[in-house]
């Protein structure tokens, strides 16, 4: 092959390359900087990734949501859901739809498995694309001690995202309404 | 002309002058001409190796240190440091294409860090912002900016790695119970390599590595790749798979290479092996065939016509590379293990309408045994001490596996264990004989 072509070519993989990262930091950024903010009731656990490092995998509270009246909704198909605010001030699922919302909040998740609940109303099951929150390598397991360690048993865990365009990036992790990495500053003898 | 031809060549050398074909200036001069050619090959050869596992290593180091999570940094900052590496390595890649093309060690080394930087910098940002998902989605979006670097940086060692992120993505996305057709169209991105590779030195060790990626990444992803709608289908898949490696691997043999070379009959014999000893067993055979086919909607129309296509178009491959490409003289043995083709066409069917899982059993009991002396007779008509050994392996891997099988009684495992003790023996004496008749007359 051509020298130059071949370097053009390579020129265009490696600006593909570098969109899909930069391109990642650029959508995150602006969730982060122009998003609401809601928050999310959790439960964590400490896995850890081979290329990412350790992190706190995160079980949502909110796991279901209903299905709007008439709404496509199929498994594996994309769709919409609201994000309200519940009386406790923590985020709930609105009625999930295949078409986008024309205002408020909203996540675009993947569906999964939908089934009636008691009263014959169709509920659909989601898992949230976030749902891993990275830490340092000393700090995750202790951030999940933390959690499941408290003398009354389980401490109040949850996460704060922001939420742009059915985009949403979680932006801190809280344990007791404090933020993880001061949690674990004041409570650094608790291991 | 490759090494093992340039060293073929010497050896020849000093009967050619001894017989007169060639003086001795002539002699002394091929001598030096090759003996440069083979030493300065070797060199490039280790230069390039070398280059290659640094790049392996820096690149490997770069995502652990990165993998630590750097809580100190802010976000702006763990943006800056995930782009930096991958944009250094985008940069000296370009320089080598340019500057550099011609160098195995530059091209090969160069492409292996920029393959682990693409994967460093997509983890930290997947990390700084906690997005991306599981590993799943992580190996799938890897894979993805990978596949064009092999062919367009003309380099094998990222062929290799993309075949392994390709093969872990499948079996991570398998576990997660999701659809991995798309795996195949993917990894034909190593197609034009392979190509470019088996044109430009197809007896090399580039050509051996390649097909040693290829072989063993088409094991596992075969696997992978079928639903198995049809139970039992897999067998017929992977009889033909691994016939289609020993007939092609073989066909595609000029000389007498060494094992790392001939990857796909090493790759093809290895599998039957062990495939067929998993076949003589009676359990593996229960229940297969289009009677107990499960019924859920979770299957893929077309997931399953490739199914359907790949069970026959497989062993139709190798019968078809058998009767059109092997140098039937030459290739004895390769039809032999060819013979597994016939086989299960014959077995699984009946098996399948019979529902009798013991045909399967016997028959690749049969195969082993027959397959296993066949190897041993055509290894002592050669005199090759390696094909010798191979037969003997099969039959008595065949032999251990029966003895712990509590299918037949003792009386007739003892009376069968003693009647093959018998026929190795007096094959030996036969071998044995005939080595010294042969010898006798080169004296």
């Amino acid at each position: 092959m051509n020298r130059s072509l071949s370097f053009a070519l390579f020129v265009v993989v490696a600006l593909v390359q570098l969109a899909v990262a930069g391109g990642a930091i650029v959508k995150s950024e602006l969730a982060l900087r122009t998003g609401e903010a809601f928050s999310f009731r959790i439960q964590p656990v400490d896995p850890v990734d081979a290329f990412r490092g350790r992190y706190v995998a995160i079980r949502f509270a909110v796991d279901h949501a209903p299905v709007a009246d008439g709404a496509a909704v199929r498994p594996r198909k994309y769709i919409f859901v609201p994000i309200d605010v519940d009386s406790d001030g923590y985020a709930s699922l609105g009625r999930a739809d295949v078409d986008r919302p024309a205002d408020g909040a909203y996540l675009r998740l993947r569906a999964g498995v939908v089934t009636p609940d008691e009263d014959g109303n169709q509920q659909v099951w989601v898992q949230m694309p976030f749902r891993r929150f990275y830490m340092d390598e000393d700090k995750a397991p202790r951030a999940e001690r933390a959690v499941w360690g408290g003398r009354r048993g389980q401490r109040e865990a949850s996460v704060s995202v922001r939420i742009r365009h059915g985009v949403g990036v979680i932006e801190e992790l809280f344990i007791d309404d404090t933020p993880i990495h001061q949690w674990l500053a004041e409570n650094a003898d608790n291991r | 002309m490759g090494r093992l031809s340039i060293r073929w060549l010497l050896g020849e050398l000093p009967k050619l002058e001894a017989e007169g074909v060639i003086d001795a200036a002539a002699a002394d001069r091929l001598q030096a001409h090759y003996a440069e050619k083979t030493t300065g090959s070797g060199r490039r050869l280790v230069v390039a190796i070398f280059a290659v596992f640094g790049a392996l290593l820096i690149g490997g180091g770069v995502i652990l240190l990165l993998a630590h999570n750097w809580d100190v940094f802010d976000r702006g900052t763990r943006a800056a440091i995930a782009l930096a590496p991958l944009l250094f390595s985008q940069v000296l890649v370009g320089w080598v294409l340019l500057k550099r093309t011609d160098s195995t060690a530059w091209r090969e080394g160069s492409a292996t860090l920029l393959a682990l930087t693409v994967a460093a910098s997509i983890a930290l940002v997947d990390q700084t912002y906690h997005t991306g998902g599981d590993l799943e989605s992580f190996l799938w979006r890897w894979s993805l900016l990978l596949a064009a670097l092999p062919w367009l940086l003309n380099s094998t060692a990222v062929a290799m790695l993309f075949l392994a992120s390709l093969t872990w993505w499948a079996g991570a996305a398998r576990v997660e119970g999701s659809q991995v057709l798309i795996m195949w169209p993917l990894a034909a991105a190593v197609v034009p390599h392979l190509i470019q590779i088996m044109r430009s030195g197809r007896r090399g060790l580039r050509a051996a590595n390649l097909q040693w990626a290829i072989a063993l990444f088409l094991c596992v992803a075969v696997g992978l790749g079928i639903e198995n709608r049809v139970p039992g289908l897999w067998i017929v898949i992977y009889v033909g798979l691994f016939a289609l490696m020993i007939t092609v691997g073989a066909a595609n043999r000029r000389g007498e290479e060494g094992l790392w070379r001939r990857p796909l009959e090493v790759v093809g014999v290895v599998g039957s092996i062990l495939l067929w000893l998993l076949l003589s067993f009676d359990e593996v055979w229960r229940n297969i065939g289009w009677d107990h086919i499960y019924s859920s909607e979770k299957f893929h129309e077309l997931v399953w016509w490739v199914d359907v296509l790949v069970a026959v178009g497989l062993p139709l491959a190798a019968i078809a590379v058998m009767a059109f490409l092997l140098d039937r003289k030459r290739n004895r043995l390769a039809l032999v293990w060819g013979l597994s083709v016939p086989v299960i066409a014959v077995v699984w069917p009946l098996v399948a309408a019979t529902d009798s899982s013991w045909i399967g059993m016997v028959a690749f009991t049969l195969l082993l045994f027959i397959v296993g002396i066949v190897t041993i007779a055509v290894g002592v008509r050669h005199q090759s001490l390696g094909t010798v050994n191979l037969g003997m392996v099969v039959v008595a891997l065949l032999v251990v596996v029966r003895f712990f099988d509590s299918e037949f009684g003792f009386i007739f495992k003892g009376f069968a264990f003693i009647l093959v003790g018998l026929g190795f023996l007096v094959a030996n004496i036969l071998l044995s004989r005939s080595l010294r008749a042969t010898d006798g007359k080169a004296q």
